[in-house]
């Protein structure tokens, strides 16, 4: 006869049970497959929509909270060149503040003055790096951009175009918002006479 | 297996199976590569712009057959826009604001498409602003002037 050690000892029955891990219809598997084929589905669609929204032209303005830009229709692409940023309260010259807009309002001139000299520079800059690379194509062709707040009244907006077209810059471009999806067919211009 | 297929072969004898399993490891590492670069480089605001040229001067050469058609111009003040094609004179049109306070544009128009009946070579216009002019409701004006067949949008102070 078998000597067994004392303590519990459950019954035949119980011994076989679930409980302690006999019964069922045998072990499950550690491992489970993951299903890729909706993982796929899904990388799939997000992107051919992030291929949708590609723009090969990179981010010319920097879209600020204080500058709301108004919206057209009838626009063509932007393209790279000089910004002048108009918001409520300041005038900035690709990242440096050039004025005040409250102080602006008061005065009675048509130019400003800084906001020239800015533009001055920028375009010397330009012409001098061009002409060290000996680069005669990309000769200066005075395009700017005014990327101004929808709110700015015109009394400041005809100073900033004055003084654009003063420093040289003659090609003045607004920036608006595109809607409508499709942008106009052929390049359109608008003349300024501040 | 070449070309990294696993193709379920054990050893040399017993017929081959037909079905090919593709190995999407790769496929899935170059979808999130893809995906990383694209939401970098995603633009999710779409911006266009509005060609201003010199005061007095067009970016495009003034044709002839511009030459033949009267000047035509549109002052913009805060209570009426005034149409004017040479010597003729339209009626103003009040200035009325719809939702988000924007100026409506349908009676403008209505303006141009007639002026465009009378002067279908007509293509420049001249904007002359007051001072209190908001500027997105000039530029709603020139996207409207662009729309009905006046590319050629001159921007300046109204004079008084």
């Amino acid at each position: 006869m078998a000597i067994e050690i004392p303590g519990k000892r459950w019954g035949k029955r119980l011994q076989h049970s679930k409980v302690f891990g006999h019964g069922g219809h045998g072990k499950k598997q550690i491992y489970a497959d993951l299903l890729i084929t909706p993982l796929v589905d899904m990388f799939v669609i997000i992107v051919l929509f992030l291929i949708a929204n590609f723009s090969a032209t990179g981010e010319v303005l920097m879209m600020t909270r204080d500058v709301q830009l108004p919206e057209a229709f009838n626009s063509t692409e932007i393209e790279m060149a000089p910004v002048v940023m108009v918001s409520n309260t300041d005038i900035i010259v690709s990242g440096n503040a050039i004025g005040r807009v409250e102080d602006l309002t008061r005065d009675e001139y048509l130019n400003i003055p800084a906001l020239e000299e800015k533009l001055r520079q920028m375009k010397k800059q330009y012409e001098d790096l061009h002409a060290l690379a000996k680069d005669t194509e990309g000769s200066f062709k005075g395009d700017v951009n005014i990327q101004a707040n929808k709110d700015v009244q015109f009394k400041v907006m005809k100073r900033i175009l004055y003084s654009c077209a003063t420093a040289g810059y003659s090609n003045i471009n607004f920036a608006v918002l595109q809607k409508g999806g499709d942008t106009a067919a052929a390049p359109s211009t608008a003349t300024g006479s501040p | 297996m070449a070309g990294g297929m696993d193709l379920g072969t054990g050893g040399k004898g017993g017929k081959k199976p037909l079905d090919v399993s593709i190995n999407l490891v790769p496929f899935i590492d170059l979808m999130a590569v893809t995906i990383a670069f694209l939401i970098m480089t995603a633009v999710w605001t779409q911006i266009g712009r509005l060609q201003v040229a010199n005061s007095g001067q067009s970016a495009e050469p003034a044709s002839p057959t511009e030459d033949k058609t009267p000047p035509i111009a549109l002052l913009i003040t805060e209570k009426e826009l005034r149409l004017s094609a040479g010597t003729q004179n339209f009626d103003p049109i009040p200035v009325t604001r719809g939702a988000n306070n924007k100026i409506e544009l349908e009676k403008l128009r209505d303006k141009f498409k007639e002026l465009k009946s009378q002067l279908p070579d007509a293509s420049a216009i001249t904007l002359q602003a007051e001072d209190g002019i908001r500027y997105e409701d000039l530029v709603r004006i020139i996207d409207e002037c662009k729309g009905d067949g006046l590319p050629n949008v001159s921007v300046a102070a109204a004079m008084g």
